[in-house]
């Protein structure tokens, strides 16, 4: 499966009833940084798809529900169990260090 | 029976998208390993003018995922894992990886270069809370307010331009009292209004508790130091090449670049050093493409014996 977007209206939603955790991937089109780390993204939501749903959004699209995440710097990525946020890592310098942090953080 | 590659390319940016075109088009078995996405530094450039073919530029990601492209037409495969240690002194050589051993008869390195660290205690805590050290990357969350940009080459000049935008107000700090940079940006960056430069200065501390709230300024000829009101810093200070996996296996030069020639030799056979990596006068688009194409014809040779 590929990442999926998501906007303020479906984001509880698909975030607290998703039965898989859900790692959201919060960007803008205009961070360079965003664009570098998608596509090691789009490779994790396939091979992780099993463990794993991979969300994106937005935050030049969905200002308030990057507000309500709290979120200040880009790319973050939050991983949500259950609807609740459980760990988050900011601008990730590799495919592999996206995996540690989601091994560290997916059991448990 | 694991497969052996012909080649394996460590780093994906351009030199070593292009060392992988050639060695492809060559018939070589080759692999690219690359931690994160196609381009290395040049991904996170905006617009790239000076790059022969394309007079409107074009941005650095772009650019890095046509030439990922190109490779892979060519038939160059590309995976995405961070190498964690090398053997290259054998004739067929490994690269251990995040996603398991990979086995090659050459290796060509184009790991590149990363931005130089401030050098201050705190400076880790700070990173991405305050402190960075790529102002295309970042620069957007300083919309209005005020910014240090530290440094005094072409990057930090480049970049105190791109935040002179964005921000309110730029610092650049600068510990020379002159600029290292090409005379390009000396006009540009006197005539802009928001920004003032602080020469024979550097930065000693970070001020504030949860929330980054001004520097410690330091006049170096005096010693005086004073704090400097600020919401973010940009780093600029220079690169430093991605050489530790080599250690005690390839010939380094005192900045710890792989030492080779234009041939883009090292001193072990079948390992060869492209781009921004290599002892070098130019680190360009265009000169790591050109030791790309270089090493891959160098190490066709060397697998066919001649």
């Amino acid at each position: 499966m590929s990442s999926i977007t998501v906007n303020t209206n479906q984001f509880s939603s698909v975030v607290a009833e998703s039965q898989k955790p859900v790692l959201v991937d919060f960007w803008a089109p205009w961070c360079g940084y965003c664009r570098r780390i998608a596509p090691a993204l789009e490779q994790i939501a396939q091979q992780w798809a099993d463990k794993l749903v991979v969300g994106k959004v937005n935050v030049d699209e969905e200002p308030a529900l990057a507000q309500q995440e709290a979120i200040e710097v880009l790319p973050t990525l939050v991983l949500y169990k259950g609807g609740v946020a459980v760990a988050s890592t900011v601008a990730p310098t590799s495919k592999a260090s996206i995996e540690a942090f989601l091994r560290e953080h997916l059991d448990g | 029976m694991e497969q052996i590659y012909d080649v394996i390319v460590i780093g994906g940016g351009p030199g070593g998208y292009a060392a992988a075109l050639y060695a492809a088009r060559a018939g070589l078995d080759t692999l690219v390993l690359e931690q994160l996405s196609a381009g290395g530094q040049m991904a996170l450039t905006q617009q790239i003018d000076n790059y022969p073919g394309f007079p409107d530029g074009i941005d650095g990601f772009t650019l890095g995922e046509r030439m990922e492209q190109s490779a892979q037409q060519a038939g160059a495969n590309t995976i995405l894992a961070q190498v964690e240690a090398v053997e290259l002194a054998q004739p067929v050589k490994q690269v251990h990886t995040s996603d398991g051993t990979f086995l090659s008869r050459t290796v060509i390195v184009a790991t590149g270069a990363t931005p130089r660290p401030l050098g201050i205690q705190e400076e880790d805590a700070w990173v991405g809370r305050g402190i960075h050290y790529c102002a295309t990357c970042d620069g957007m969350a300083y919309k209005g307010k005020t910014v240090v940009v530290v440094g005094g080459g072409n990057s930090a000049c480049g970049d105190a331009m791109v935040l002179s935008r964005l921000a309110a107000h730029v610092h650049l700090v600068h510990r020379r009292d002159t600029l290292r940079a090409t005379k390009v940006y000396h006009q540009a960056l006197m005539e802009a209004e928001n920004i003032t430069i602080h020469w024979n200065s550097r930065v000693t501390h970070i001020l504030g508790q949860d929330k980054l709230q001004a520097v410690a300024l330091e006049e170096i000829p005096t010693g005086t130091v004073t704090p400097l009101p600020c919401d973010g810093v940009f780093v600029s200070v220079g690169r430093s090449p991605a050489t530790q996996l080599f250690e005690g296996q390839l010939e380094m030069d005192q900045n710890g670049y792989l030492v080779a020639d234009e041939s883009t030799r090292t001193n072990l056979p079948g390992v060869y050093a492209v781009g921004d990596v290599r002892t070098k006068a130019l680190r360009q688009v265009v000169t790591a493409v050109a030791d790309g194409a270089v090493a891959a014809t160098a190490a066709e040779e060397y697998l066919s014996g001649v």
